[in-house]
């Protein structure tokens, strides 16, 4: 978990004491007034440095960096999610003045709710992976028969203690946020932020001014309109239900899908998925989508492939039935659109600044996450790169170095692994095999798919799957994938390894760690195939 | 196909082949990791192979043994399947605040686990006997013993006895746990009775600080068993990191293991209630089960080793060059019984070097460093390359320690009162990470991939430039922004201007 953004770990209540936000007062904004000369040099440096083509206008708008600054903060960040706090922390702790506004906190997100945390920790990767751990204990029960313990009962499992100690736990989450940027010396203000012109932002009538803005307002779920969708939930309310899906539909094959349906599947509600494409998971690797989607019908989740939702039908029981190209699925108690995510940049004034959106909304950045405005910013989800917490945060830091501390920096976006947290669980880290294939052409192809030593005494289907695919020619490690427990753990170490080039050769040498499943990644001895795009030149 | 008879020596000169009379080219005793891994890898490579291994039982003697070794039958893969099941005991407590009504009453039935594990061991067994004739090697049941230096002689369980030539013999029979010698030793149980007791003992005590140790005293108290673990220092897993030993014994205590630092024991004594256990401190604890984890001593007794010259150390383990050989250029030696280092990734290690340099033409050393390992305590530790002492130890030069605690997200909601602790050790002037370790739930999987880096020579600068994996507990190991802690170099090795 990044250090900051990555509240649970982040168990330090040393800030409760703090107020839990700090409404501006006049006071407070002479105090930002004065801009130090550290700012200055940074502004100067970075003018040439990396938007040299902003120069005309930035030398015309703000005629060089020798007037003492007129500005109220030197970043205004709207958004506080993971990339935008990530970058105000990093920013004030270069020395920067820096405001943050965010919407009112909330477990579903809105044009008018969100909460500081962001996606990842209100609505997103925390509440999510906490769900994932409750629903995993069914297949731990399961597993334990195999070793030896017995129930009075079958366990059985309380919705609502779930919900509520999940909501205590982002309560206080969010709580954390807050008082960390109020520790970093952060103006937070509660509100939604609209900009004006490129220096100024207001929330809700109140005008802000600012050398730069960051727009980190992240993404929201988008469920597509057919009929009957207003019965639909998304993942924002998937988190929060009140009582549990007895019966519940997914749409959509992602990995959102595929996490949900493993949580439901867990934690007993009968679950069907509806995927528009032949498989799961479009974009990875071709045997993970095979594997995972293989293990999860094994553990009962129903996939209903090339089968897309065309309405859905509320029945006089309360009951839904999901239609569909090939016929009518009947008695659905939820009904879920994983559908896709969609920017979250309406009504931000951005047309009107002329920063530029491409057309799924998501606005156009350089290298340098720099928009069509010169002091306009943008990271995370809403730019829609790689849309990761752990990529925002990168993000987030490199435009900190990059704005105040005269160190231009870009995101490096080669082998940013991710894992899915379905049950059994996805990590990868780099090309998927058909990627290298079309990237290198010729590679070698090492794979494991073997009954780890649990489930030889569980009893249970399950199997682990590992993946190697290198460069023929370099050795190179260019992909690394795995399906199984404790996957995400595993690849992260691995990630290293890719990430520093490392080759086979590095891999054999490395002993294993025995006896674990991760020991297989250090001794595949066989290539499972080598393609060849060119015939043998013999 | 022909035979490769490449040696890097004297003995197998390419002009000799046509002159050698042996019954085999290579006499394997002992088909444990580094046996099996050798005799395997030395028939591919096209040599006529023999092993001969003692009959099977879970608890190993002078004459009892089986395929596959300790790791299989007597260690890694019991003790873990053991470890699984006492897992679920945690689990359990974690589940109710996740909402799971668990009934009250929860059976933990041992002897099911035990048949299973037997069962599996069995299993195993037989795969590994299986790769055995699947490559061609030749397997003997019975004592092996070196007889001359291109001799073997096996006493099988008739008694007969039979008698093989070789070209080469490798020593690869393992190692045993020892027991303490101190009065009512006899009531003690070691490792291999442990992985095999008929009951699940309520009231355990373990001597011992070793990895061993703490992981037996993780089993029982899983298992619900009251557990007092004894050590002779101030805390267990002498050898490992300070900073990370101090975790274990607070997690261990957290799981509620009594600890007894500094304590050993002086006598056992047979009661009613059980065995008396009477420290030197001269406490008395009532076990039903004490289990001494005081160390293992290589097998080398009865091999006759000292008539054929074979030397061995005061340890009674077998002395061996860097490529595995003896002072007796025909005999060579792997695994623990040469208590190098005594980890089945290291025998497998070190047998299939010694394939390579004397049958496949490729002579290599096998390389001890950076060696990951891994100790399945609840939770686990798991640690590569160089500790923080170490690293001060060598004296290169200022290291920086990097480390990180934190409450996992899983104990948010559990409310399990455990830190996971990671820490880097990194060299302050090349940025070289040298040493990692973590103790915390998936320890050992997490590390194997940082063990890829570690021994690649990775920097600190590589681990930060890697994304992490959200949310995940080993994306700490790629966040790790502020040193801890800058250690300057141990003063015996005081750097001079000159």
């Amino acid at each position: 978990m990044a250090t900051s953004v990555t509240t649970p770990k982040l168990t330090t209540t040393f800030y409760n004491r703090l107020p839990i936000t700090v409404p501006l007062s006049s006071h407070f904004l002479s105090l930002q007034n004065t801009l130090t000369p550290f700012s200055h040099n940074c502004f100067s440096l970075l003018y040439f440095q990396c938007r040299r083509r902003h120069v005309a206008a930035r030398a015309k708008s703000d005629n060089g960096a020798e007037l003492p600054s007129h500005y109220d903060f030197d970043l205004f960040t709207i958004g506080a999610g993971s990339g935008g706090v990530r970058a105000s922390r990093f920013a004030a702790n270069f020395g920067a003045s820096v405001a943050i506004c965010e919407l009112p906190f909330s477990t579903i997100s809105s044009e008018t709710t969100g909460g500081v945390g962001g996606t990842c920790v209100l609505r997103g990767c925390v509440p999510k992976k906490l769900l994932v751990y409750a629903s995993k204990f069914s297949h731990e029960f399961d597993e334990s028969n195999g070793f030896g313990w017995k129930y009075g009962t079958e366990p059985q499992h309380d919705w609502s203690t779930l919900i509520a100690n999940k909501n205590a736990e982002l309560q206080r989450l969010t709580g954390i946020y807050k008082n960390i940027l109020i520790n970093a010396g952060i103006t937070l203000i509660e509100g939604r932020g609209k900009i004006v012109d490129p220096h100024t932002v207001d929330v809700d009538g109140k005008l802000y001014s600012a050398r730069h803005i960051l727009i980190s307002v992240g993404g929201r779920p988008f469920i597509p309109d057919i009929p009957g969708s207003e019965y639909a939930i998304d993942s924002d309310a998937a988190l929060d239900l009140p009582s549990k899906p007895e019966k519940i539909a997914i749409v959509g094959g992602g990995y959102i899908a595929l996490e949900f349906a493993g949580i439901f599947s867990g934690l007993t509600s009968e679950v069907h998925v509806f995927i528009r494409q032949k498989k799961v998971l479009r974009g990875f690797d071709e045997d993970i989508r095979d594997f995972v989607a293989e293990q999860m019908s094994l553990r009962g989740i129903e996939f209903h492939t090339e089968e897309s939702p065309q309405a859905i039908l509320k029945s006089t029981d309360g009951s839904l039935s999901v239609k569909t190209n090939k016929g009518t699925v009947d008695g659905f108690s939820h009904v879920m659109f994983a559908t896709g995510r969609r920017p979250n940049t309406k009504n931000l004034g951005l047309e009107k600044v002329g920063v530029k959106m491409t057309k799924n909304g998501a606005i156009e950045v350089d290298e340098y996450s720099g928009t069509a405005v010169p002091s306009i910013w943008a990271v995370g989800d809403v730019t829609d790169r790689i849309n990761l917490t752990p990529v925002a945060l990168m993000e987030g830091g490199a435009l900190a170095k990059t704005l105040f501390q005269a160190e231009p920096t870009k995101p490096d976006y080669s082998a940013v692994p991710s894992a899915v947290f379905s049950q059994p669980p996805i990590g990868q880290v780099g090309l998927s095999e058909e990627q290298a294939i079309q990237e290198y052409g010729d590679i070698d192809v090492f794979t494991a798919n073997f009954r780890p030593l649990k489930a030889t005494l569980s009893g249970l289907p399950d199997r682990i799957f590992m993946k190697l695919v290198l460069c023929a020619k370099t050795n190179k490690v260019l992909g690394l994938h795995m399906c199984g427990e404790d996957a995400p753990e595993i690849v992260q170490g691995f990630a290293v390894a890719v990430k520093a080039g490392l080759t086979k050769a590095d891999f054999d040498a490395t002993v294993g760690v025995h006896p674990t499943a991760a020991e297989e990644f250090v001794t595949l001895r066989t290539p499972t195939r080598k393609i060849r795009k060119s015939p043998p030149s013999e | 196909m022909a035979r490769k008879m490449l040696n890097d020596g004297e003995l197998s000169q390419p002009n000799q082949e046509e002159q050698t009379h042996f019954d085999f080219d290579l006499f394997v005793i002992g088909a444990g990791s580094g046996g099996v891994r050798a005799a395997r890898f030395s028939a591919n490579f096209g040599a006529k192979v023999g092993i001969c291994e003692l009959p099977f039982h879970p608890i190993s003697s002078e004459v009892i043994g089986g395929v596959g070794g300790t790791c299989v039958i007597r260690g890694c893969v019991p003790k873990k399947i053991l470890v699984y099941g006492a897992s679920f005991g945690g689990e359990l407590e974690d589940a109710r605040s996740y909402g799971w009504e668990v009934h009250e009453k929860i059976d933990f039935d041992w002897k099911k686990l035990l048949q299973k594990k037997t069962d599996e061991i069995l299993r195993l067994n037989g795969i590994y006997k299986r790769l055995l004739s699947n490559a061609g090697v030749k397997l003997y049941e019975g004592e092996g013993k070196i007889v001359g230096p291109n001799e073997v002689e096996v006493t099988q369980l008739d008694g007969t006895k039979l008698s093989y030539s070789a070209k080469h013999i490798l020593i690869a029979t393992g190692s045993r746990a020892q027991r303490a010698p101190i009065p009512g030793q006899e009531l003690a149980i070691t490792s291999d009775e442990a992985l095999s007791l008929e009951e699940l003992p309520k009231r355990a005590v373990v001597l011992g600080g070793g990895y061993i140790a703490v992981e037996f005293a993780s089993i029982w108290r899983g298992m619900g068993s009251t557990v007092d673990l004894l050590f002779r220092k101030e805390l267990p897993l002498r050898g490992f990191d300070d900073e990370m030993r101090a975790v274990v014994a607070r997690n261990l205590e957290g799981r509620g293991i009594n600890l007894h630092p500094r304590t050993t024991i002086k006598e056992l004594i047979k009661s009613e209630e059980g065995v008396k256990v009477i420290t030197d401190h001269g406490e008395e604890i009532v076990a039903d089960v004490v289990l001494f984890a005081t160390g293992r001593a290589p097998n080398t007794k009865r091999l006759n080793l000292k008539a054929v010259g074979v030397e061995v150390d005061q340890t009674g383990a077998v002395k061996v060059d860097e490529n595995s050989r003896t002072n007796v250029p025909s005999i060579w030696a792997v695994g623990d019984v040469t208590n190098r280092m005594n980890l089945t990734p290291v025998a497998l290690m070190e047998g299939t070097c010694f394939a390579k340099t004397v049958f496949g033409g490729q002579p290599c050393k096998p390389d001890y460093r950076d060696v990951p390992c891994a100790v399945f305590c609840i939770p686990p530790l798991s640690v590569v390359g160089l500790s923080e002492e170490q690293a001060i130890e060598q004296g290169k030069g200022d290291i920086l320690v990097f480390t990180s605690s934190f409450n996992p997200m899983r104990n948010t909601i559990s409310g399990r009162q455990e830190k996971t602790v990671m820490k880097l050790v990194v060299d302050a002037e090349t940025e070289k990470v040298l040493g990692a370790s973590m103790c915390g739930p998936e320890a050992p999987e997490i590390m194997q991939g940082i063990a890829v880096a570690l021994k690649c020579g990775a920097t600190k600068a590589q681990f930060d430039s890697t994304v992490g994996i959200h949310p995940s507990s080993a994306e700490e190991f790629v966040t790790m922004r502020s040193v801890t802690r800058r250690v300057a170099a141990a003063s015996s090795n005081p750097k001079t201007n000159l």
